[in-house]
């Protein structure tokens, strides 16, 4: 992992020591480098995990996200480049430094052994986002937006540190793999059903659970477009990663313990999804559309069956890419338009038709269209829902539904329609927007014809 | 010495428990010595300390601040008038115009909070209200308009009278010998026809509407800010047409708004800009290089609008026309109504083109009421030959000099400024509707309830005028 990891801290004195004119293009270049050394990785040998280290290791359900996290950096950097041209060199670097740090904490999560170096590094991840968002974000809102990040974040985590030590006291070692092994079932006591709420709740807040989300709309909306792309994209899925690996040692209360969450799940993704049908900000629109999705990815965990692991790992991939893409789309909108308004801006297929076409392409994937792996996740979820209980299959079929409106509606509204008087002279598509765009789009192509990458450990 | 402090401690005690309610006394067992805060939450009650410690802090704060060299970046909201730094669209002028555009955006917006919209007004002075709960009523004098003809122009009334019966208005034509009867204070010397609104027309207070659709626009959403549009910040486009020649396509992407008597400024970054700045409406496309450019190309004609000064003075005469004289407007231009119910008139005259005042200032001439108003007014209606100027003033029409009529929609050379402007003494009248239309252009991209595509700055660049026949 020091492959990967040492690589991605020299990205730093690149940025710092490269000539102006070379910022942009030294670190997308070397960060595109680094992502091919994370293919390798890809080679799980047999169905436990690659273990390089004592302190990192890799298996089939952290490879697929340290992957998208590794891709994600050079996409993050290539789509700051146009609302960064007025600032100074200096802030540039400061910019593109913060990414960096973001993805050297993240590759470092996501690889961890040991649950408090997840649990640090989780944490860590906080500080460049808050900076990014509150130094570069787009208005006076984005304080507010940055305090309700930093505080959920910190208050849903702060038992979980606790919850850890305990752990380590009592069972001796926090080492991921032994602990699946190690771990005595939990009893049906207070201080366990406590201990068990103290874990959970840090990646409740995170995913984020339906009366847990405040935070998600105002950050999304409020952060830059490498903001917004990496909070839907990877932080989200931290959230979901850490419950995953964490339930495998919170058994058996899990079964009834996890009901109330499961209820505000099941009933969050219908009442997210139908908020995005009266969205009138396009970025807002699609952080409650993460929302949404993110409610089934809990569903799927807590559940606990083979085929929801699988759903649930298939869907955080499949929408880390479609959710970043979108929030590309919607930042090229706003850099001609300079508003978020959908209404402002409407007709734009006649003006820009390739940009439709990837519009129309991030629609489609949104609405989980057979047969990308937006799909399969969403399926899979709504599969193992149904046997676990025959009724949830009305609500997993209103909110299939729902998101399908919200997502034609936004293509619609943005795409179709008659043109607006003021947007008669936009700049045509710059080809860094659609490379951009077809990044994204490729891999979430190509993952259907071999999903069983993503499909997690239980495959 | 310590019993010096307990007895201090003592005094603010009580003087503490005394200030709080006086029907609740918290005791403790330990008497009230030791309670120095009772456990209410009014603003009153915090201690002496607290406070000189918020004040030491901000200043301590300020002193940081001036000393340390540095971005002027602060997370701390300085001024509370400031614009907001993001508006969708950011209405130019706040005038009945402008905030009736404001009130027909939001009333169109299908969700709450559609789109976001800034109105920003120079002089507020004449635009501040008071808040109240009562239904808008505007005073309307139902009293009719009376139009004058003299022998050349009767025709132009004639033809004038048939469009308006077509279009449905009440009105009728009356010979010198039927407004004799109809109104025997008037002389019809020189008249050959009048034409008389009977039914709906009138006029109202127009203070009332503009604090309508203010009050009705805020309460909907419409940020308000005082303030003055000195500058755009825009992009250039420059495109080529098929002859080879140039043309530059700007879009505005945010508006510097400058604070009242202060060199502070905030820029707005915004999507669409809407031009309702009325007199200074040309002032403000010059902003964009709109009128700067070679002679014979689009960018060289600028927005022919221009502030002219228009005087209006209330005059009394007890023994006037009395309370059924309608708005008379005669064939030279002068024009009165009764104002109010104790004897007042409002009277004026447009000026001759070659005699416009000037516009530097709001003061008002008197010497152009004795030598152009009152021997037209004492002509007409002899009982004003006693009559005695209470007050006056002085406003700007937004005069458009091409063919005196509004400009409604798109300029074509910037992509995103919507003009609504132009309408020479009309915006008052046209505001409602005119503030319909922009709101459907913005937000339908088309105009829906009546086409006002005739209005668009297309007759200016082609040179057609459209004129309107016997305005005022």
């Amino acid at each position: 992992m020091l492959k990967i990891i040492i690589p991605t801290i020299m990205l730093i004195p690149l940025t710092w020591l490269s000539k102006n004119s070379m910022i942009w293009i030294n670190t997308t270049t070397h960060s595109l480098v680094i992502t091919l050394i994370s293919l390798p990785l890809l080679n799980q040998f047999n169905d436990n995990s690659l273990n390089l280290s004592t302190m990192y290791f890799s298996d089939s359900l952290s490879t697929p996200l340290l992957m998208l996290t590794m891709w994600l950096l050079p996409l993050m950097i290539i789509a700051s480049q146009f609302h960064l041209i007025k600032e100074s060199p200096t802030r540039k670097k400061l910019y593109i430094t913060m990414l960096i740090s973001l993805q050297i904490f993240l590759v470092m999560t996501f690889t961890a052994t040991e649950l408090i170096m997840f649990y640090i590094l989780f944490e860590a991840t906080l500080v460049p986002t808050l900076i990014i968002i509150t130094r570069w974000g787009g208005q006076t809102e984005r304080l507010n937006a940055g305090l309700y990040f930093l505080f959920y974040t910190l208050v849903g985590s702060l038992p979980l540190l606790i919850a850890l030590i305990h752990l380590q006291n009592s069972t001796g070692s926090l080492n991921m793999l032994l602990a699946q092994y190690w771990s005595e079932p939990l009893k049906t006591s207070w201080s366990d059903t406590i201990l068990w709420l103290a874990c959970m709740m840090a990646f409740m807040v995170k995913m984020p659970l339906y009366g847990l989300h405040l935070w998600l709309p105002k950050a999304h909306v409020e952060a830059p477009i490498a903001g917004s792309m990496v909070l839907a994209a990877i932080l989200l899925k931290l959230g979901g990663y850490g419950m995953l690996r964490i339930t495998t040692m919170l058994t058996p209360i899990t079964s009834f313990m996890a009901y109330p969450f499961l209820m505000l799940s099941l009933w969050g993704m219908i009442m997210t999804s139908s908020i995005c049908l009266r969205q009138t900000d396009l970025k807002s629109l699609i952080a409650y559309s993460s929302v949404s999705h993110m409610a089934l990815v809990i569903v799927a965990v807590l559940i606990q069956t083979p085929w929801s692991f699988m759903g649930a790992t298939a869907l955080m991939i499949a929408h880390g890419l479609t959710s970043s893409m979108l929030f590309c789309l919607a930042n090229s909108n706003y850099e001609r338009t300079h508003s978020r308004t959908m209404i402002l801006a409407r007709g734009l297929q006649t003006m820009l038709p390739l940009m439709a076409a990837w519009w129309l392409l991030a629609s489609l994937t949104n609405l989980a269209l057979p047969p990308s792996i937006n799909l399969i996740g969403e399926l899979f979820v709504v599969m193992s829902t149904f046997s676990w209980s025959s009724i949830s299959i009305i609500l997993m079929g209103i909110n299939i539904v729902i998101t399908a409106l919200y997502s034609l509606y936004m293509l619609i509204m943005t795409q179709r329609g008659k043109q607006t008087h003021h947007i008669n002279n936009l700049p045509p598509s710059y080809t860094r927007e659609n490379t951009l765009m077809t990044m994204h789009l490729l891999p979430l192509l190509l993952l259907s014809i071999n999903p069983k990458i993503i499909l997690g450990t239980l495959y | 010495m310590s019993a010096w402090r307990l007895r201090v401690k003592l005094r603010s005690a009580t003087g503490l428990l005394v200030s709080t309610r006086p029907t609740q006394r918290h005791t403790s067992p330990y008497g009230p010595l030791t309670l120095c805060r009772s456990l209410s939450t009014g603003s009153h009650l915090r201690n002496e300390f607290f406070k000189d410690l918020e004040a030491q802090l901000a200043a301590f704060r300020k002193k940081a601040a001036d000393a340390l060299p540095g971005s002027s970046w602060s997370p701390l909201q300085i001024n509370p008038n400031l614009p907001p730094e993001r508006a969708d669209i950011v209405i130019v002028g706040g005038g009945v115009l402008g905030w009736s555009i404001a009130y027909w955006l939001k009333q169109k917006e299908m969700v709450r909070g559609g789109v976001r919209v800034l109105v920003v007004e120079k002089d507020p002075t004449e635009h501040l209200g008071v808040l109240n709960e009562d239904p808008v009523d505007l005073q309307f004098n139902q009293s009719g308009y009376l139009f004058l003809a003299s022998e050349e122009v009767a025709h132009i009334m004639e033809e004038n009278y048939s469009t308006q019966r077509y279009a449905g208005a009440k009105v009728s034509l009356l010979s010198p010998t039927q407004l004799k009867q109809k109104f025997p204070w008037l002389n019809t010397d020189g008249v050959v026809l009048a034409s008389y609104g009977l039914e709906n027309e009138g006029w109202f207070d127009p203070w009332t509407l503009l604090n309508a659709f203010r009050r009705k626009a805020i309460s909907m959403g419409v940020i308000q800010c005082c303030g003055e549009v000195t500058d755009f910040k825009y992009t250039t486009d420059v495109l080529r047409t098929a002859s080879g020649d140039t043309v530059d396509l700007k879009r505005i992407g945010s508006v510097k708004v400058q604070m009242p008597n202060s060199l502070e400024y905030q820029p707005v970054e915004c999507a669409i800009v809407v031009n309702a700045a009325g007199a200074f409406s040309g002032k403000l496309t010059e902003m964009l290089g709109i009128g700067s450019g070679p002679k014979d190309s689009i960018a060289g004609i600028p927005l022919p609008v221009e502030p002219r000064k228009r005087y209006v003075y209330v005059v009394h005469c007890p023994d006037g026309p009395g309370l059924d004289s309608p708005f008379l407007i005669d064939y030279s231009g002068v024009y009165f109504r009764r104002e109010g119910l104790g004897g007042n008139y409002i009277a004026g005259v447009s000026p001759e083109e070659a005699e416009e005042p000037d516009t530097s200032n709001l003061e008002v001439d008197y010497q152009f009421f004795e030598e152009k108003v009152w021997p037209c007014l004492a002509h007409r209606v002899p009982a004003f030959e006693k009559l005695k100027v209470t007050s006056a003033w002085a406003g700007f029409y937004d005069y458009n000099t091409f063919d005196q009529n509004g400009i409604i929609g798109i300029h074509p050379l910037i992509n995103n400024m919507y003009l609504a402007t132009g309408f020479s003494g009309h915006g008052l009248q046209h505001s409602p509707a005119v503030g319909r239309a922009v709101a459907e252009l913005i937000l339908d991209g088309n105009f829906k309830t009546i086409d006002l595509s005739n209005f668009s700055f297309r007759r200016i660049l082609t040179q057609e005028p459209m004129l309107e026949i016997n305005i005022v």
